[in-house]
């Protein structure tokens, strides 16, 4: 017993365990599953069923076992029976004695992870047979129980309960169990084969599909005989509760099944298990042998689907189902069985009219109704279906609308458009969606008055003043501005009265009133003394040009003007008026003394106080005398010296003022500003009474002006952007010179109104003169009705002269009669106009939804109002305007300002304001996710959207980051500054003042002209969208190229001469960083500068150079044997080789020798586009420079011991700069390619090199060349892949700008389009130029750029007697100008061309500003000069100019100051195609366009094509350059200054540039170089080297020196910096090298400096 | 602070009485939508298509908005005009949509209509072309009073957006 205690123990703990482990996911599956179960009963019992199961759980736990053991008993006997119900396996012992646990929740219908749902429910079964045979045991009525031991069967009441919950669960399963009702639980070996085969799976976890399916389509044959025996028996056993008789009809088989569970328990005990057990695990083993032989078609039978016949499934039909039959239903039945239908219509009762149903359908209905219980309720009384009346009314009952435009609501409102063709303007104002009709503009032109006109007699003239003269009087008199003054100064003083009257105690509140009123009467006073004095002045002038027309009248006999004017006189009472003109003066002299007396006393104070100080001092140098005098004589003179430099001046007493001299002051303003005291009041009137005398009785010329006057007849053109819309009738010009017109012109306008032009034409027989009037653009508020007629006036600067009594205009006329007094009159007069937006009928503005435009429209409203003038739009801020008005203490009871007045009274009074509006979302603010401040801060989003807007600044900002923390705030911090700070000037950044200015015009040009084609720009065209390559064809003009093609592939193939071909275009979209290269091919150069006599002249200057004194380029003195080790780098004259570097990436070539070294190296360079953005305006604005340097490769032998020299190598290699080539990348990306031979830029001064040709022999031509030409490099420089250049911008912006605006005249421009066209098809590539944009953004015909400008004088006195050398001199001036190409500061827009003034205010331009200002010097200097226009290397198309000079013609190129003769061969100007003069354009119609091919006789029409010919004579086109260039004196002292940072910031810089190495300066070379530069300034950097050098060499003996000057114009700092860093003199890694850094700075007129900055690297030598 | 990334495009127009169509668009916002980049508005070019009748533009949108409040949900509204062989526009539908406010690609087809005019205006449409519009072309898609219109069904424009939503969980809104 004890064994089985022990197993009792361990079956409980492992059942324990297991609880625990399945206990959680089961439950969720059981959950799952009672959804399902629950059909018939039980739920409502569970709950009660938890609370038991708990209470008897460990009692049940008891009883399981003691059943166990006791059906492991029976078992034992049983099993030699039948051994096939030896199964079971763990995992199904497992489920058992969980389900036990759980038995709450109805068992689980549906597969779960483990078991199947069958299978479950199998277990389920067996398990609640189980019970139920255990009951019987213990009811111990079965005989096959009977030897279970007593001891099992104690625990009664225990099992009883178990049985009980047992019964209760199976209740529930009664589904699942009902389902196998019909296949009645069949065999038991089946189901044992099949339930072995599950174990057998489930070891793998689940039942395969198929077995499942085998399982639930298994048909377990019922064993009815059995079952039915089984009831009986269980009828018999009578189970102690409720068990319903499914359950018992189970009962026998689930006898066996405890078995099975049994065993299975004992199989999970088996290793603990004594020998039966072991014999039980045989079994088992025997039982997987057996299942292995089975397979599922053993279980399969296969048979007909089952067939229902028709007959007997409508019987089944008919039971469940009601058809109800479409015949028609019996009145009696519908209605109670003692009742007669009543007919209610019979009776006379209206009954509505039923609605339409169809006949079977009712009866369907009251069939089914009638089934119904209570189905009687429905019907009538009269048998029928209650029903409501047929809801469908006959008639319409909504109104119908008769008229659209009557009653339709206003915002539905619909119009009738015609179809039209959309305009193709991209000034368009309707946006997409705004095409809501035309906007109009009324423009009224009210009249014409000429307050001069030619036709003027002198009379006129006179009368005109006159009227003029009165309008102002009239005008002055109605503001009457002297009374209002003077109005406020007697209230003033009545003020100041009362405030001394009543107030006798000093408080300060009335005090300082006091102060401020009289400070306040003093202003008062002067502007009643200025106001009267006007009035007084106009009208004595009234007067005076009154008595002029009369004696005019009198001299000439006849009247002309119906001018009079009359003075009326007003007596007064002289006493009165005397005292009260005394009583003023005497107030105002008391007042002014009451002034003088103030200050008096403030003077008096101050010298009071002055003086007490001079006392003291003069106290203290007293006592310092005596002491000195006791004291050491010698020291006296010092001290005396010093006390003299102290001397205290003696204040003087201020003076008393004199009363009299107050008066007399007082008295003769009075007299000068004001009408003596008891004269009469005069007041003028003037009327047009005046007879005029007729025409016949006039004198000839009178008679012959007044006809000419009313021949000429005058009408205006409205002209509305640039067009023509509409014009006036013709009026003949009446004698009093006003037309009226009284016309109002309505406009309607599609169009952004940019301009509203009035051209008043006036003809007179057969000339006609034109006058131009520009009418602002009215503000969105002026609308018709409000407007006011608004007088524009205008004048015309037309010369014309008469032969009669007319004045003429622009022509001198006096009045006298000796001709002295001469005046000049234009052509001027009033236009009487007024623009505005209309109003349609319904009181809607038709007005443009938002006029940004109108910056820069000038308003001449502004004398109407304030308001206006300030613009209603721009009137946002009223508090400013409150403080504003407060500030300038703005009259409240002027009339003039009620209105401002009240304005501001209602904004500062701010919160009691009501607003006129509602808020259309209410409930916004309520809504908000964040508040308005925290949505505006963010960063990211600010960044998204000013990326949007493309600011420059953020203009493809890659990669906004997706926090806002992540945003540094430094990122706006600039972009702010720039946006506060628009006018402030930053010197940090910029060295010049005046630069930064010029620097942040540009800016301000820029965005102006950038703005201006923004919308240009984003209108595209099809060309823009669609790139179609054009399909070469036979027919057309290509033919020739196909037939090139064709001919080319007969052409032999020449490798050895290969060419280059043409390269396929990118567009630039597709590109990212790396994919652009630039390939730079270094061919060969000339004349390099050769080494003189390196490395033999420092060694012997360590030992000689105080001893000999002769210069350096004489001593050919042979190596000393201790040199020796330099004998190698000196057997070459010079090894260069040539490092190219851009975007601070640099490649060199490989060395190579001598004075004309070949390289022929191509060098790969990458390209990377700012930000990353390879647009084509991006790629415009590049403005990287390509450098090229050549640099001498110097080896120096450093060994040190010469034992070793044998063995070792040890050479230190040096580069020495030689010059550069410059070139920047706008330049590579306009051409494409580059190829030719440059000059390399040398310095003035190479230390240690010369230019001397000393192998010149060897070769006769090179020996043709000068020495001063300087050396070449032949260079092949292009981009690849080929990018298309954006030309195609350029050309729609120059489209762009012709439609905008010009102020050329139309046939001019018509000539040009058509000149250009003619030539283009000649000679396609050729440019001509013809018309240039300003910086304006107009279009300008060239010649007017060219007009002779002297230079400064400054220059011209330079060199007095030479002429060429002044000549240079101004050439160089004008090289000096920064050069700034526009591409780059007007990226992707076009070329813009500056007038020579604005240059030099810019101080920045290109070739062609150079250029324009070279060529006016020239021509200033009586030069024959031409601009020339062509193209060169490497700056494409360019401007250069041209002059005659000695029989020869010479090129300057303006932008370096060279200059070239005309068969130079080095000759940047590749190509000639126009030739410009002030007065014409020719065009280069010659075969060739080389310069030394060219013929410049412009006189010769077959080779030059002029402008102007004689079918089209120069029309004498103004220039637009200024009468006279003003220069400014360069600050000297600034330069110094400039100078002095320059080298500061240098020296920083190489300090930098060598972050290993420390950099020590030999200040004492550095002031020999100092003093060097201005010498060289002085020569324009002419051949002094020799002497210098030697000079340098002198002082610096011990020193090897290699260095250099350079010499630049100055703009800003970086370019400076850039060009130190390209020479690379801080690479040399010597140590002990010393550095030596000077920088001259030259002023030039007008702030052109040169830049004279001298590098220099030393190196002592041994 | 929410962010509406909306990315797709106008496809075409099916459905329409005319071949040649082009179409204007805009998206509407309420006050509390912040347009941070994009385009709002636009035209697409005209598609004649030769087979078939949908008419395919594949337009472009990509508009970013930044929003304070779900007030205003932007829509897209458009236009659908008819270029006929004359070169003249006529306009052919109205019609709006709102922009979908669960993220992820969406098929949107937009139905449209145009107002019909009185009988004057339908004939003389029929034969010189043009047709009544819109006075206040907002009353696209503002509800107000908009019933009172008579107007006529016009085809489908088909438009493909993909939104992209953010922050619009930190405010509570779920999607």
């Amino acid at each position: 017993m004890a064994s089985t205690e022990n197993l009792r123990e361990k079956i409980k703990s492992k059942r324990k365990a297991l609880q625990a482990s399945l206990g959680g996911s089961r439950q969720v599956d059981d959950n799952r599953a009672s959804v399902a179960v629950e059909i018939e009963n039980g739920a409502r019992n569970e709950n009660a069923r938890k609370v038991e199961e708990i209470q008897n759980e460990d009692e049940q736990v008891e009883n399981l076992k003691r059943t166990m053991k006791a059906q492991r008993q029976r078992r034992k006997k049983m099993l030699i029976d039948d051994i096939d119900d030896v199964h079971s396996e763990e995992s199904i012992q497992e489920v058992n004695i969980i389900t036990h646990q759980q038995r709450t929740l109805p068992p689980l219908p549906v597969p779960t992870p483990r078991t199947s749902f069958a299978e479950y429910s199998m277990r389920e079964k067996m398990r609640e047979k189980l019970k139920a045979a255990r009951s019987k045991a213990q009811s111990a009525i079965q005989q096959e129980e009977a030897s279970a031991p007593p001891q099992h069967l104690t625990p009664f009441k225990d099992q009883t309960s178990v049985i009980q919950f047992d019964t209760e669960v199976d209740e529930e399963d009664m589904k699942t169990a009902g389902v196998d009702e019909l296949p009645h639980p069949s065999s038991k070996v089946r189901f044992h084969e099949i339930a072995n085969k599950i174990k057998q799976k489930s070891k793998d976890g689940f039942p395969s599909a198929e077995e499942a399916y085998n399982f639930f389509t298994f048909n377990f044959d019922p064993e009815p005989e059995e079952a039915e025996e089984k009831s009986k028996k269980q009828k018999r056993v009578g189970a102690p509760k409720k068990i319903d008789h499914e359950e018992e009809s189970e009962g026998d088989w689930d006898e066996e099944e405890s078995t099975i569970r049994t065993e299975a328990e004992e199989e999970e005990e088996g290793e603990e298990e004594d020998q039966p057990l072991v014999k039980d695990n045989m079994d088992n083993e025997d039982d997987y042998l057996f299942i292995i032989d089975q397979t599922a078609r053993d279980f399969l039978v296969i048979r007909a689907p089952d067939y229902e016949s028709y007959y007997s499934r409508q019987q089944k039909d008919k039971k469940v189902l009601f058809t109800p039959s479409i015949l028609t239903v019996a009145t009696s039945e519908k209605i109670p069985e003692d009742m007669q239908p009543r007919f209610l219509e019979d009776e006379g009762i209206y009954v509505g009219e039923r609605p339409k149903v169809s006949k079977s359908n009712q009866n369907i209905l009251e069939h089914r109704l009638l089934k119904n219980k209570e189905g009687k309720k429905w019907f009538g009384s009269d048998g029928r279906i209650i029903a409501l009346p047929n809801p469908i009314k006959q008639t319409y009952t909504r109104p119908p609308i008769f008229s659209l435009h009557e009653k339709v609501d206003p915002a539905i409102e619909t119009f009738y458009k015609k179809a039209e063709k959309s305009i193709d303007d991209n000034r368009y104002i309707a946006g997409s969606m705004e095409l809501q009709g035309r906007f109009q503009l009324d423009i009224d032109i009210s009249g014409i008055v000429f307050t001069h006109h030619p036709m003027f007699s002198r009379e006129h003239v006179l009368a005109a003043k006159l009227v003029q003269l009165y309008d102002q009087y009239l005008c002055r008199q109605q503001h009457n501005l002297a009374g209002l003054y003077s109005d406020k100064l007697c209230a003033l003083r009545n003020a100041v009265k009362s405030i001394t009257d009543y107030h006798h105690v000093h408080i300060s509140v009335t005090q300082r009133r006091l102060v401020e009123y009289k400070s306040e009467i003093r202003t008062t006073r002067r502007m009643c003394h200025m106001e009267q004095e006007k009035d007084w002045t106009l009208l004595k002038n009234l007067v005076k040009v009154w008595k002029d027309v009369k004696s005019l009248r009198e001299f000439q006999k006849f009247t002309n003007t119906p001018v009079k004017l009359c003075l009326r006189r007003q007596q007064i009472n002289r006493k009165a008026d005397e005292i009260n003109y005394e009583r003023e003066i005497q107030t105002e002299v008391a007042e002014l003394l009451e002034d003088y007396q103030e200050e008096y006393e403030n003077k008096l104070a101050e010298y009071k106080k002055k003086y007490e100080e001079w006392k003291a001092w003069r106290k203290a140098k007293k006592a310092k005398k005596k002491k000195k005098k006791s004291s050491d004589e010698q020291e006296t003179d010092d001290t005396e010296e010093s006390s003299m430099f102290e001397e205290f001046p003696k204040p003087d007493p201020p003076e008393q003022v004199d009363v009299s001299l107050v008066e007399q002051q007082v008295r003769t303003t009075a007299a000068r500003i004001r009408r003596k005291p008891g004269e009469p009041v005069l007041t003028p009137e003037l009327s047009m009474t005046a007879t005029v005398t007729p025409t016949n009785q006039c004198p000839r010329g009178e008679q012959l002006r007044r006809q000419d006057v009313q021949r000429s007849t005058l009408y205006a053109k409205i002209i509305f952007n640039n067009k023509e819309v509409s014009r006036t009738s013709s009026q003949t010009l009446s004698a009093d010179f006003r037309i009226h017109f009284g016309q109002i012109f309505n406009v309607q306008i599609i169009n952004w109104p940019e301009s509203i032009k009035i051209q008043i034409f006036e003809t007179m027989g057969m000339s006609s003169t034109k006058t131009e009037v520009f009418i602002p653009i009215p503000e969105t508020t002026v609308l018709t009705g409000s407007a006011l007629i608004d007088e524009i006036e205008f004048s015309n600067a037309h010369r014309i002269t008469f032969d009669h009594e007319g004045v003429g205009s622009g022509v001198p006329f006096s009045f006298e009669a000796d001709g002295s007094n001469q005046m000049i009159l234009l052509t001027s007069g009033k236009l009487a106009c007024s623009v505005s937006w209309a109003v349609r009928e319904d009181g809607v503005p038709l007005i443009p939804p938002v006029l940004h435009e109108n910056v820069g429209v000038q308003r001449s409203l502004k004398h109407v109002d304030a308001i206006l003038s300030i613009g209603t739009s721009g009137l946002t801020d009223m508090k400013k305007l409150a403080r504003w008005a407060a500030e300038s203490r703005l009259d409240p009871n002027d009339p003039s300002n009620a209105c401002l007045m009240q304005l501001i009274m209602s904004a500062t009074s701010g919160e009691a304001l009501d607003h006129d509006y509602f808020r259309l979302e209410q409930l916004q603010e309520e809504f908000n996710f964040v508040s308005d401040e925290v949505f505006n801060k963010s960063k990211r989003f600010r960044l998204l959207q000013l990326r949007n807007e493309e600011v420059a600044e953020f203009h493809n900002f890659k990669q906004v980051p997706i926090l806002d923390r992540e945003i540094s705030e430094k990122i706006f911090q600039e972009y702010e500054k720039k946006c506060h700070e628009k006018d402030t000037v930053d010197i940090t950044s910029h060295l010049d003042p005046h630069r930064a200015l010029v620097a942040r015009f540009l800016q301000k040009v820029r965005d102006s002209v950038k703005n201006r084609f923004l919308l240009a720009k984003h209108h595209y065209i099809l060309s823009d969208m669609v790139v179609e390559e054009a399909v070469p064809s036979i027919s057309s003009g290509d033919s020739r190229m196909l037939g090139i093609s064709l001919f080319k592939l007969a052409e032999p193939r020449r490798p050895l001469r290969p060419r280059r071909k043409e390269r396929k275009k990118v567009t630039a979209q597709n590109l990212s960083d790396g994919d652009i290269k630039l390939l730079v091919n270094i061919i060969r150069a000339y004349d390099v500068p050769i080494r003189k006599s390196i490395g033999g002249k420092p060694a012997l200057t360590s030992r000689s150079a105080r001893s000999i004194n002769e210069t350096f380029s004489t001593s050919q003195i042979p190596q000393s044997p201790t040199q020796s080790h330099e004998w190698f780098t000196n057997q070459t004259s010079v090894r260069p080789f040539v490092e190219v570097s851009f975007q601070r990436t640099v490649r060199q070539t490989s060395t190579a020798e001598g004075q004309n070294p070949n390289w022929n190296e191509e060098l790969e360079i990458p390209f990377r586009a700012p930000n990353g953005d390879y647009s084509t305006a991006s790629l415009q604005s590049v403005s990287d420079d390509v450098f090229i340097n050549v640099f001498d490769e110097v080896v120096y032998d450093v060994l040190e011991d010469d034992r070793e020299r044998g063995s070792d190598v040890h050479t230190r290699v040096e580069r020495h700069w030689l010059g550069a080539v410059q070139v920047p990348f706008s330049t590579i990306y306009s051409q494409s390619r580059i190829d030719g031979t440059f000059r390399i830029n040398t310095p003035p001064v190479l230390l240690g090199y010369s230019k001397e040709r000393n192998l010149s022999s060897e070769r006769g031509w090179e020996a043709v060349r000068s020495l001063s030409e300087g050396s070449y490099l032949s260079l092949f420089i292009t981009v690849e892949p080929h990018l298309v250049p954006g030309e195609a911008v350029n050309e729609k912006m120059i489209e762009m700008l012709r439609k905008l605006e010009t102020q050329e005249d139309e046939k001019l421009l018509q000539k040009a389009e058509k000149f250009q066209k003619e030539v283009k098809q000649k000679f396609p590539n050729r440019r001509c130029v013809t018309l240039v944009t300003d910086l304006t953004g107009k279009l300008v015909f060239i010649t007017r750029f060219i007009k002779a400008l002297s230079p400064p004088q400054e220059l011209l006195d330079a060199f007095p007697q030479d002429y060429e050398a002044t000549t240079e001199l101004v050439a160089r001036y004008v090289s000096l100008m920064p050069f700034l190409p526009d591409s780059i500061s007007f990226a992707g827009i076009c070329d813009l061309w500056c007038t020579s003034d604005q240059f030099l205010n810019l101080l920045a331009g290109d070739e062609e500003e150079h250029a324009v200002l070279l060529c006016n010097y020239f021509l200033a200097m009586g030069k024959k000069a031409w601009l020339v226009i062509g193209t060169a290397i490497p700056e494409g198309p360019t401007a250069y100019v041209l002059t005659y000079e000695q029989n020869q013609y010479v090129i300057w190129n303006s932008t370096t100051g060279q200059y070239y003769g005309q068969f130079d061969a080095f000759c940047p100007l590749q190509s000639v195609s126009c030739l410009v003069s002030a007065d014409n354009v020719w065009f280069n119609v010659q075969k060739y366009e080389t310069v030394m091919r060219v013929h410049f006789d412009t006189s010769k029409p077959n080779l030059w094509k002029p402008f102007f010919s004689r079918n089209f004579p120069f029309p004498g086109l103004s220039s637009v350059q200024p009468e006279e260039l003003v220069y400014r004196r360069t600050d000297k002292a600034a330069a110094v200054e400039l100078q002095d940072k320059i080298e500061k910031i240098l020296k920083e810089k190489i300090m930098e540039w060598r972050p290993r190495h420390p950099t020590r300066w030999n200040r004492y070379c550095t002031a020999t170089l100092r003093q060097f530069l201005p010498k060289l300034e002085f020569s324009r950097g002419g051949e002094v080297g020799d002497d210098h050098s030697a000079e340098l060499q002198n002082q610096l003996g011990d020193y090897r020196i290699s260095g250099f000057p350079i010499n630049m114009s100055f703009s800003e700092l970086s370019p400076i910096i850039e060009a130190v860093h390209s020479t690379g003199v801080h690479n040399t890694m010597i140590p002990q090298v010393e550095f030596a850094l000077a920088v001259y700075v030259h002023p030039y007129p007008n702030n052109v400096l040169s830049v004279w900055i001298y590098v220099a690297s030393l190196v002592r030598s041994r | 602070m929410a962010e509406l990334h909306i990315i797709g495009q106008i496809v075409g127009a099916s459905g329409f009485p005319h071949k040649s169509l082009f179409c204007k668009w805009g998206l509407q916002t309420g006050c509390a939508w912040k347009l941070l980049s994009g385009l709002r508005e636009g035209q697409t070019q005209v598609d004649n298509p030769v087979i078939q009748d949908m008419a395919y533009w594949s337009h472009p949108i990509d508009v970013h908005y930044a929003t304070k409040g779900l007030q205003g949900w932007p829509k897209l509204y458009m236009q659908v005009w008819h270029q006929d062989s004359f070169g003249r526009n006529e306009l052919c539908g109205y019609g709006f949509c709102h922009i979908p406010s669960s993220p992820g690609t969406h098929d949107i087809q937009c139905v449209t209509w145009r107002p019909l005019g009185t009988w004057q205006e339908q004939l003389s449409q029929m034969f010189v072309g043009g047709g009544p519009q819109l006075k206040h072309s907002d009353l696209i898609y503002t509800g107000a009073d908009r019933y009172r219109l008579q107007t006529m069904a016009m085809g489908k424009v088909h438009l493909q957006l993909s939104i992209i939503l953010r922050n619009f969980d930190q405010y509570g809104v779920e999607y």
